[in-house]
């Protein structure tokens, strides 16, 4: 067991950006003019190169599922697409002892006006797997996608969850001995992503080895014992998920005063929360006595302590709580002006506590995001990431939706015949 | 590891004793390590096969059209330049003069125009899945061989009616498509990954192939061209493939044996130029295309 799966030797890639891209022959002619005329100093002045990775080394032995985590850009899939050989690194190298399958995307290779027969066919032999192999597995791939009936129809007639179970039913039997999946890819596709994760549980009991990019800690933490947190491409962190988890946590929370805004914000509001009418300054996560909390039981209530600050006078302001999922799902807005309250926007400085009724949300770690609007919510004054908790439950996952209540259950008696 | 094999996975075992896949910034021109195209050759039978079929997929006559393209090109020129211009045809009737002409252009042409949009229209696998680059242009080569194949079945049909037999020659034909495949390779893998970068290259095909066509002795005869020029015209591979092939099938008089190896030289040139050039830029396609 203690033999090596993969080394990473002092890895790097290089990506350029913001630059001109000379795609066309007449933008290289122009590019080549100016350098020539010594007009190419301001192009090359400007800093368009970014390390995507930067001298990143590890090993993974066989047989380890190893978690990989950071914020978005910082080196995940660049570091898979590396390992599954998609593009070369810049500098440094990856020994990779085995057959390496990955699951960055299923599908791609399909051809639409093939049936289902043929693009099994096709899709293996680019995954990699020799036409005897393909023949030998045929049968078990059918059965593992349910779809015998639909073989001999072209897969454009297929609906789009039938697609991804015969791609998905391909990739599960190419039996690698060096698995690769990226789940922030697949996002939006829980079924696919809970394929993705048995597939992985199921080949963990064959030796294989396993390297998931997740944004999602749970999985992590229930999959993996090993976990690498990049951050602007090196490895920050390397140990078990109890040990680096955390520090992710604190580094994507911490950082009071310097609340985010949210992508769908920026361009109505720029990027620099203290310029706008409504600049939320603090907020503090408590239980129902006030006493500061990050984790919360299914259930139990959560109270939020928010200040900000008005640069002007708004009448009608209307706070807006939202709670997002870790994979980005928005679950819930709670808004002062549909619950009827009045929240004082004249210029100056305020604070509001809201408390939350119990939490149905399933296990997870949610967002929470303030959205100022004015009471029509047509105006948007505001945006910000405030912080974020937990909602802990043993059973209730994203498995069973986005939230959980109990529902009334009667028994009608039967009609005697 | 295991020293067994894994039941239900025989293919563990094989694996165990390979060395391992070293991924890094590849270095120098000259290590073209084809090793994974060969490991990777059902991938190229693969990819072959669906160009084939889905090629005349939703058409009103299918695979007919491999035949009616050339066989109605044929007609136009047999019109125009045979019958209105009056160009010389080397004694043979003019339409099987030109439609042995045009097989092997009509495959040379297809080859370029299809390979060299290949790449870039695989763009999601190549972004997403590894395998030996080399193997798309490769197919969009070798697919059209399958149209070859069918107009040569009419072509055997209309020597029988205008009672055209081929002498000996005709067993240097396959010789003459393996230079007519080796050209094709060759400016399909420069203008395959020309198109990565620059996008220019799917404007320009069009032109070129009406060019090349022009450069080639497809509407005339080779004996057209002044003597001194021969040589200079000799450059352009296909007409050592198009002579070969109306002297292998006609069993008109073999090309000159001269045209025959300059042709030969220049397209080993393209297909080995073609192929660092290849190498060295599939290097960024995942990045870039």
């Amino acid at each position: 067991m203690s033999e090596l799966a993969i080394r990473v030797h002092h890895l790097g890639k290089e990506y350029r950006i913001g630059q001109a891209q000379h795609n066309t022959l007449r933008d290289q002619i122009t590019a080549g003019m100016e350098s020539l005329l010594g007009r190419a100093s301001q192009r090359k002045r400007r800093k368009d190169k970014i390390w995507a990775l930067n001298d990143v080394c590890f090993e993974i032995k066989k047989g380890e599922m190893v978690g990989i985590i950071g914020h978005n850009g910082a080196g995940k899939s660049t570091l898979l697409k590396i390992l599954s050989r998609i593009t070369e690194p810049s500098l440094g190298r990856a020994e990779i002892y085995g057959r390496v399958g990955s699951l960055l995307e299923v599908g791609t290779g399909f051809h639409f006006e093939l049936t289902g027969r043929e693009n099994v066919y096709l899709y293996g032999a680019i995954l990699g797997m020799t036409k005897a192999e393909i023949n030998r597995k045929f049968k078990r791939i059918v059965e593992f996608s349910e779809l015998e009936q639909f073989l001999d129809t072209a897969v454009k007639h297929y609906s789009s969850g039938m697609y991804v179970r015969l791609a998905f039913a391909v990739a599960a039997h190419l039996d690698p001995e060096i698995l690769l999946i990226d789940e922030v890819l697949s996002v939006g596709d829980l079924a696919f992503q809970r394929k993705c994760m048995e597939q992985a549980q199921s080949l963990r009991e064959s030796e294989a080895t396993v390297i998931v990019v997740s944004h999602n800690m749970f999985s992590i933490k229930a999959m993996c014992d090993r976990v690498l947190y990049l951050s602007h491409g090196r490895v920050l962190a390397d140990g078990t998920p109890e040990e680096v988890i955390p520090r992710y946590e604190e580094d994507i929370l911490g950082g009071k005063g310097e609340l985010d805004t949210p992508r769908w914000a920026q361009s109505k509001l720029g990027s620099d929360p203290s310029q706008r009418p409504v600049n939320v300054t603090d907020m503090q996560v408590l239980d129902e006595s006030g006493k500061a909390r990050t984790v919360f039981e299914f259930g139990e209530r959560a109270r939020l302590r928010i200040k900000y600050e008005m640069r002007q006078d708004i009448s009608d302001t209307n706070f807006v709580v939202a709670l997002i999922r870790s994979d980005g799902v928005a679950c819930c807005n709670y808004s002062s002006e549909l619950d009827g309250f009045k929240i004082n926007g004249s210029l100056g400085q305020g604070e509001f506590e809201v408390l939350l009724p119990p939490l149905k949300l399933v296990a997870d770690l949610y967002a929470v995001h303030v959205v100022v609007w004015d009471g029509k919510f047509q105006q948007l004054f505001g945006a910000q990431i405030c912080g974020s908790f937990h909602v802990r439950h043993e059973l209730f996952s994203t498995h069973f939706g986005v939230y959980h209540e109990t529902a009334e259950w009667f028994v009608r008696e039967r009609e005697h015949v | 590891m295991s020293t067994y094999a894994l039941p239900g996975s025989p293919d563990h075992s094989a694996q165990q004793a390979k060395p391992p896949v070293v991924v890094q910034a590849s270095k120098g021109l000259l290590r073209l390590d084809l090793r994974p195209v060969w490991e990777y050759r059902e991938l190229l039978y693969f990819l072959v096969w669906r160009d084939v079929k889905v090629r005349y997929k939703q058409t009103a006559i299918g695979a007919a059209w491999a035949i009616c393209q050339p066989l109605l090109t044929m007609m136009i020129f047999a019109v125009i330049f045979g019958r209105f211009a009056k160009i010389p045809s080397d004694n043979v009737p003019y339409p099987i003069f030109a439609f042995a002409g045009l097989l092997p252009w009509t495959y040379f042409s297809q080859s370029i125009a299809r390979s060299g949009m290949s790449v870039v229209s695989d763009a999601n696998l190549i972004r997403k899945i590894y395998f030996p680059r080399l193997i798309i242009p490769a197919s969009a080569v070798v697919a059209p061989l399958v149209d070859f194949a069918l107009s040569l079945l009419i072509l055997i049909v209309m020597m029988a009616w205008y009672r055209v037999t081929p002498n000996w020659a005709v067993a240097t034909l396959p010789l003459f498509i393996c230079l007519a495949v080796c050209a094709a390779l060759g400016v399909s893998l420069w203008l395959s990954a020309l198109n990565v970068r620059y996008r220019d290259v799917g404007h320009a095909i069009p032109f070129l192939v009406q060019f090349w066509m022009y450069a080639s002795p497809i509407v005339y005869p080779v004996s057209l061209i002044p003597n001194q020029w021969r040589s200079l015209y000799s450059v352009n591979p296909m007409v050592a493939v198009v002579e070969g092939c109306r002297w292998g099938l006609l069993g008109k008089e073999s090309p000159e044996f001269g045209a025959v190896v300059i042709g030969t030289l220049v397209a080993l040139i393209l297909f080995l130029s073609g192929l660092i050039f290849f190498k060295r830029m599939e290097r960024s396609f995942a990045d870039i295309v």
